[in-house]
């Protein structure tokens, strides 16, 4: 099914105001009103890093769409649809080659775009709407931001219309719920009283900075992050509802230094269905820059207000989400930056060695993993691993509400004991 | 029967080329002696030795170049008294190449591109690149960012981006300098490739190693991408479980970090696209698998495969095929009659 847009076509339709489109605009209509009202305004141009034969794929894709008149169906969407995959498979071998960090952010712009026409093509269709956010997601997760974040827009418009299609209902049969007994308690560590790291109740910014901060000691701060509406708001439901057709990586094996590891993308519900509901397997969402993507989770959670005693501007405050079901791992690590680690739901079992203890930590040699060290901390290989032994270590179980202060560099292992999100800001 | 049986040269895969094999169009009277493959075009060498450019650009290139290498940014040509890089490439070469550099014509006439007196050329910056003199190179293939070296005496070498396990040297660094495969050191090889991110090579016996990225089921190894994509359609978005895959998880290879020998039939040639591979038997039969979006399985359609499957196209047609040259996204194939 496809209606052609507003009379004047693609001629600067106005904007419609969400009320409008709830009540009941044509998807075409409201997603076309996200575009720029000429084909120039896409802003096609791209530095010469970007080969002539890819600029005009783009070129074509971008006069298909305006060619259209307001009529984007049949013969040119399937044109486009064919030339916006070529545009995406060929940038996205671009963005494979090298290392991550020194692919040219032009690549990560054509990927965008070919993600924004390949979703246009598609969001006009009922059936490819998830499809279409997938896509845009996709756009999020590996291109580079164009024309004003429009794929986040565009994903809120698709989602209004998916949302509206949705017979009432439909969802509940198979909603699982809470259905969280688990067959085995999970272990749970003893930690000894001189290894606990200490609680403060809400300390001031002064002492906080004089006594953990600037001595770089670990500390568990409590009473911090009660308020933030997440404690109340986030369950498994909650993140199905609002985030259930949105991609996010995903972490497949317990840990990423294990053989078997690897990382893949799917939704939100195919990762709860997968790894939260069922457990053979485990699949962690981890170190994702979830409130990026999703801004509307992210009013759900605030900046600790320690953040500001560092030297970076709060935009370069790094925020990650952290979900997964009891008995993920990350191994014993450290991270170039100073990291509260929020806990919202379960608990999590973490275990820290200060860097000064590098030596008995015995870090991996090769350069991608230098900053993990080679010791199952719970099951050490002391034959292999003497000096292991010696490393003093502190350790808690985190609990909801509970912030840990982990200071730049400290080595920390993590486990979880329950079915588990944390947030974890990374500032400087 | 008087005179051999022509060798007629056949192409599948991208540029809205059908998924089935069809003879690479030549002029008239004049039989193809190679195909260079390009992404958007591709070169073809005429047995008359003249060079026409085939695709995004058309056309026929000066009667003293003597064989190039397509890029998309830069064409590289092999003169009779120069290399040169061309961009944007365009047959009739007026105005001055963005990079020469001097070649004597005995030289010249040797050249197997991309091997080139004291080193290697590409279609990209920075055209150039000496090897060490110590290397006696028989043959070089180029992967998008990692390179495999056949020493004259059967010998391995792999130099560039190990992230993917393309090296072979079962680790994901990289190496700045040639290092030989010692994995494969003692059995003497005759052929290698280079794919985007995958390696492949065959020994003087005929057996096929292989190894980098398993992402489309290049390497012929269980792919997770693949079999989720084949329970995938019906299972995305549906919020129920997924059915359980053929294979188990751990069976899956993401990455084949050494060598893996590959059970096929006795093999004579090898080629990788980007993220396919194409392997010629002693036979006279071509296999293929990898990536299969754009047609370049040549299996009549636009699946991948993470098992070899011979190409019927060929025995159908009473052909057997000679030789194998992978594009990035393409295949050509060159086939006598049976």
């Amino acid at each position: 099914m496809s209606t052609p847009c507003s009379p004047e076509g693609p001629a600067a339709p106005p904007s419609p105001s969400a009320d409008q489109a709830l009540a009941g605009g044509s998807a075409w209509a409201d997603i076309h009103a996200l575009l720029p009202s000429t084909k120039e305004g896409l802003r096609l141009d791209f530095s010469e890093k970007v080969e002539g034969s890819v600029v005009s794929l783009l070129q074509q894709a971008g006069s298909l769409l305006y060619g259209a008149r307001g009529n984007f169906v049949g013969d040119a969407r399937e044109k486009c649809l064919r030339v916006s995959e070529i545009i995406l498979d060929y940038s996205w071998e671009k963005l494979n080659i090298g290392t991550w960090r020194n692919v040219d952010k032009e690549w990560r712009r054509v990927y965008a775009y070919g993600c924004l026409f390949k979703a246009l093509c598609l969001g006009d269709q009922p059936d490819a709407r998830a499809e279409a956010v997938r896509v845009c997601d996709m756009g999020l997760l590996l291109g580079a931001s164009i024309l004003e974040n429009i794929l986040v827009r565009l994903i809120n418009v698709l989602q209004q219309h998916l949302r509206r299609s949705k017979r009432p209902g439909a969802d509940d049969a198979e909603e699982p719920g809470r259905k969280k007994i688990r067959e085995a308690c999970p272990t749970v560590p003893t930690i000894e009283p001189d290894a606990a790291i200490p609680r403060l109740h809400c300390p001031s910014l002064e002492h906080f900075r004089d006594n953990y901060l600037i001595p770089q000691k670990p500390v568990v701060l409590e009473g911090v992050v009660g308020h933030w509406p997440c404690m109340k708001k986030w369950s498994v439901d909650y993140l199905r509802q609002v985030a259930g057709c949105r991609t996010v990586p995903v972490e497949v094996g317990s840990r990423y230094t294990d053989k078997e590891w690897s990382q893949s993308l799917m939704t939100v519900d195919d990762f709860i269905s997968r790894y939260i509901v069922s457990t053979n397997k485990i699949g962690y969402l981890a170190q994702h820059q979830l409130f990026e993507q999703i801004p509307e989770l992210k009013q759900d959670i605030c900046i600790p207000d320690y953040c500001c005693l560092g030297e970076g501007e709060e935009e370069d405050i790094t925020i990650n989400a952290w979900f997964g079901p009891e008995g993920t791992i990350s191994p014993l690590h450290q991270d170039p930056q100073q990291n509260f680690l929020v806990q919202v739901i379960g608990r999590k079992y973490v275990r820290l060695y200060s860097p000064q203890e590098s030596e008995n930590l015995y870090p991996h040699e090769t350069s991608l993993l230098r900053n993990t060290s080679q010791v199952d901390v719970e099951d050490p290989d002391l034959v292999n691993f003497p000096k292991f032994e010696r490393a003093a270590s502190q350790a808690c179980i985190l609990t909801p509400g509970q912030v840990l202060f982990v200071p730049v560099k400290y080595w920390h292992y993590v486990r979880s004991l329950d079915l588990s999100f944390s947030v974890s800001f990374w500032w400087s | 029967m008087a005179g051999p049986a022509p060798r007629v040269w056949f192409v599948f895969g991208f540029r809205d080329l059908a998924a089935t094999p069809v003879p690479v169009p030549v002029p008239a009277g004049e039989g193809l002696r190679a195909v260079r493959p390009g992404w958007s075009y591709e070169g073809h060498v005429t047995k008359g030795s003249r060079l026409l450019l085939q695709g995004a650009v058309c056309g026929c290139l000066p009667q003293d170049c003597l064989d190039l290498l397509p890029g998309e940014t830069h064409l590289l040509l092999l003169r009779a008294g120069a290399l040169e890089a061309w961009a944007p490439p365009a047959p009739d070469l007026r105005g001055d190449p963005a990079w020469s550099r001097p070649l004597c014509p005995r030289e010249a006439a040797q050249a197997v591109l991309p091997l080139v007196p004291g080193g290697y050329v590409t279609p990209r910056p920075p055209f150039f690149t000496p090897l060490p003199p110590m290397l006696q190179a028989q043959k070089l293939t180029l992967g998008h960012d990692h390179v495999v070296l056949l020493s004259t005496g059967g010998a391995l070498y792999t130099w560039g981006s190990g992230r993917h396990g393309q090296l072979g040297h079962g680790s994901l660094e990289c190496m700045a300098e040639p290092r030989l495969v010692e994995a494969l050191h003692g059995v003497p090889m005759g052929e290698v490739a280079a794919g985007g991110w995958h390696s492949a090579s065959v020994s003087e016996a005929g057996d096929l190693y292989i190894w980098g990225w398993n992402r489309w089921g290049q390497l012929a190894l269980p792919s997770q991408a693949l079999a989720e994509s084949k329970v995938g359609a019906t299972v995305a978005g549906t919020g129920s479980p997924i059915k359980p895959a053929s294979h188990a998880a751990d069976e899956f290879i993401s990455i084949q970090a050494f060598p893996a020998l590959l059970d096929l039939p006795e093999v004579s040639k090898i080629s990788c696209g980007s993220s396919h591979t194409a392997a010629v038997t002693r036979a006279g039969d071509l296999y293929t698998w990898g990536w299969g979006k754009y047609g370049q399985l040549g299996h009549t359609d636009t699946t991948s495969s993470d098992q070899p499957q011979p190409v019927a196209y060929f025995p159908a047609n009473r052909l057997r095929v000679e030789d194998v040259v992978c594009g990035p996204w393409s295949t050509y194939v060159c086939a006598v009659e049976a």
